[in-house]
């Protein structure tokens, strides 16, 4: 099995020229966990993902202190919004370079690459670099797993 | 004569060169020190053996041990529980909580090193400010101010105290009695200026000020056992530092002694402990002893001391109080390590001609601990605080030192003054 088998077709992107406010709406619109950022051919840019939309309202001393199991109430931080030029910024300004494969990658190569980088979902590629699809870590590990079940592999 | 130019330049560069923050001071302080000797033994005025023998290893020692016990107490949490505490008392109060953190800074600065107080406070510092919702500024500045005053009251508060008393031969208690008195003075005078210039943040009243009383101190201490046997040991430590002329023992085997029973009472886990300790730190006065031992060999220290000799017709009172205030404004520029570890031999070539010099070691050490709150790269403290509030929304930048600290500073030292003036009969011993 590739990846283009087990992959959802209907992937949620976003323009790089939108900005992080309308970022913020379509992820609460399509409930993702991330938006791959694409030109005007559809071919990806970039990938912003929730936390980088989250580090913008998170207090600076969650990445300052190191344990935090003492701070039962975050207090005035808990309804901080973020300054309206921030949320003008385009998506560009927080998205992160992105990782794909090709559609034609295998489970275990797309697996692998996910596990090195820290990715829960990977975008899919067709051979010219059009976003084609997106497979989160469940789809790609249940595909993999659900060959158990026929037992026509060969064994290592 | 060349001798001297030529050892005083190397000297001069390499202060320049620290000054302009591009390379790593250790870095810098390690290659002049090469470059002194190599000059020293080409020219034949300083040699290799007179390079080791002029580093001062009871400041060294004194440093490591205390490095060790602060490096085994910082993972327990205890700076945590303690900030935490404190804002729990200030009920969210800005001013109260001002005041308490000040306290908490001060006193911890007076034992630990300052840059370990300020680094291991500041963080919690910004979390306590941020829920309640109010600006870190005020307290962030107030911790590396206070920490700098705090670190002038004893021996081992400020490592120019510690080159201080090597070289003078003062005691833990002379400290207490000479300088203690005098800072506590000097401390109610800058939180006071703190609470004037910071007036205008400090008004705001917290708009959550309940969560504070929900922060847990007890969760805040991670490991309780150990921060407890550290600070028995470390009691033990003070306690000896009092008796230290009874015994007949040096402060560095005092440190020394109380890190390996620390060590051996709790066995920390030997590589991640030895990280925490600054060996750059160590390595740098290291380099600047054999620095500064090269000019000295130069008879540039010698030849400078002569040349304040001919200051004998100024009162001794007027002579330390300018000595305070070159040093402080010297201390703001540069760091206040190398002025202080050149400046010893100078003072003890005053006392070879006759000088006074007891209220001149005083004088230093007013001069170079107050002297580092005036600019934000006066003192590591200032440095350290400055690059954590990097990490915020809200960053320090040199223009606000500018407004708030440089004032703390010339008030400070002009309170100094005075109080060195009225205590002056009592440094004569």
């Amino acid at each position: 099995m590739l990846i283009k088998d087990c992959m959802k077709r209907n992937v949620i992107s976003i323009p790089a020229e939108d900005t992080v406010a309308e970022a913020a709406r379509v992820f609460v619109k399509h409930h993702v966990g991330v938006l791959p950022v694409v030109n005007a051919g559809r071919k990806p840019v970039g990938i912003l993902r929730l936390q980088d939309l989250l580090t913008l309202e998170l207090p600076d001393f969650v990445s300052l202190v190191a344990d935090l199991d003492f701070v039962h109430d975050f207090g005035a931080v808990e309804t901080t919004r973020p300054a309206p030029e921030l949320l003008a910024r385009p998506v560009t300004s927080l998205m992160q370079p992105i990782v794909t494969v090709g559609e034609d990658s295998g489970l275990l190569r797309a697996y692998s690459l996910m596990l090195k980088d820290d990715l829960h979902d990977i975008p899919v590629t067709d051979p010219e670099g059009v976003l084609v699809g997106i497979a989160s870590r469940v789809d790609v590990a249940a595909a993999v797993l659900s060959s158990w079940q026929e037992r026509k592999g060969k064994t290592p | 004569m060349i001798n001297g130019i030529v050892a005083a330049v190397i000297f001069i560069l390499c202060l320049a060169i620290i000054f302009a923050e591009k390379i790593h001071r250790t870095t810098i302080a390690i290659t002049g020190a090469i470059l002194m000797v190599a000059a020293g033994s080409l020219m034949g005025f300083y040699s290799e053996p007179e390079a080791i023998a002029a580093v001062d290893f009871n400041t060294l020692g004194l440093l490591l041990g205390m490095m060790i016990l602060v490096a085994m107490l910082e993972p327990t949490g205890l700076f945590q529980l303690i900030a935490v505490w404190a804002g729990r008392i200030s009920k969210g109060r800005p001013v109260r909580l001002l005041i308490l953190l000040g306290l908490v800074t001060t006193v911890l600065s007076m034992f630990l090193d300052n840059v370990t107080t300020v680094v291991l406070l500041a963080p919690v510092t910004i979390l306590i400010c941020e829920i309640l919702g109010i600006h870190p500024i005020p307290f962030l500045v107030a911790e590396a101010l206070l920490a700098n005053t705090g670190g002038v009251a004893t021996l081992i508060g400020d490592p120019p105290n510690i080159l201080i008393a090597s070289a003078a031969g003062f005691t833990f208690n002379d400290f207490l009695v000479n300088s203690l008195p005098l800072i506590l003075v000097v401390w109610l005078v800058a939180l006071g200026m703190l609470r004037i210039l910071f007036r205008r943040e400090l008004a705001v009243m917290p708009p959550n000020a309940e969560a504070v009383s929900r922060l847990n101190p007890s969760e805040a201490l991670d490991d309780p056992k150990t921060a407890r046997r550290i600070l028995i040991v470390l009691a033990a430590a003070v306690g000896l530092f009092f008796f230290e002329d009874l015994l007949g023992v040096s402060p560095a085997f005092i440190a020394l002694s109380a890190a390996s029973a620390a060590m051996i009472w709790v066995q920390p886990p030997m590589k991640k402990m030895l990280e925490r300790i600054e060996w750059n730190v160590l390595l740098f006065f290291t380099a600047l002893f054999v620095l500064v031992g090269g000019l000295d060999a130069a008879g540039v220290l010698g030849g400078a001391a002569n040349l304040l000799t001919y200051f004998q017709g100024v009162p001794p009172v007027v002579f330390g109080i300018m000595a305070i205030w070159v040093i402080a404004l010297l201390s703001a520029l540069v760091d206040n390590i190398p002025i202080t570890i050149a400046l010893i031999p100078v003072i003890q070539q005053l006392g070879e001609n006759g000088v006074d010099i007891a209220p001149l070691w005083w004088a230093l050490a007013f001069g170079a601990g107050l002297g580092g709150n005036g600019t934000i790269v006066g003192s590591t403290a200032n440095i350290i605080v400055a690059s954590l509030s990097e990490r915020t929304r809200t960053p320090i930048t040199s223009k606000l030192w500018n407004k708030r600290g440089l004032p703390v500073m010339l008030g400070t030292c002009a309170v100094i003054s005075i109080l060195y003036a009225l205590w002056f009969p009592l440094f004569s011993r």
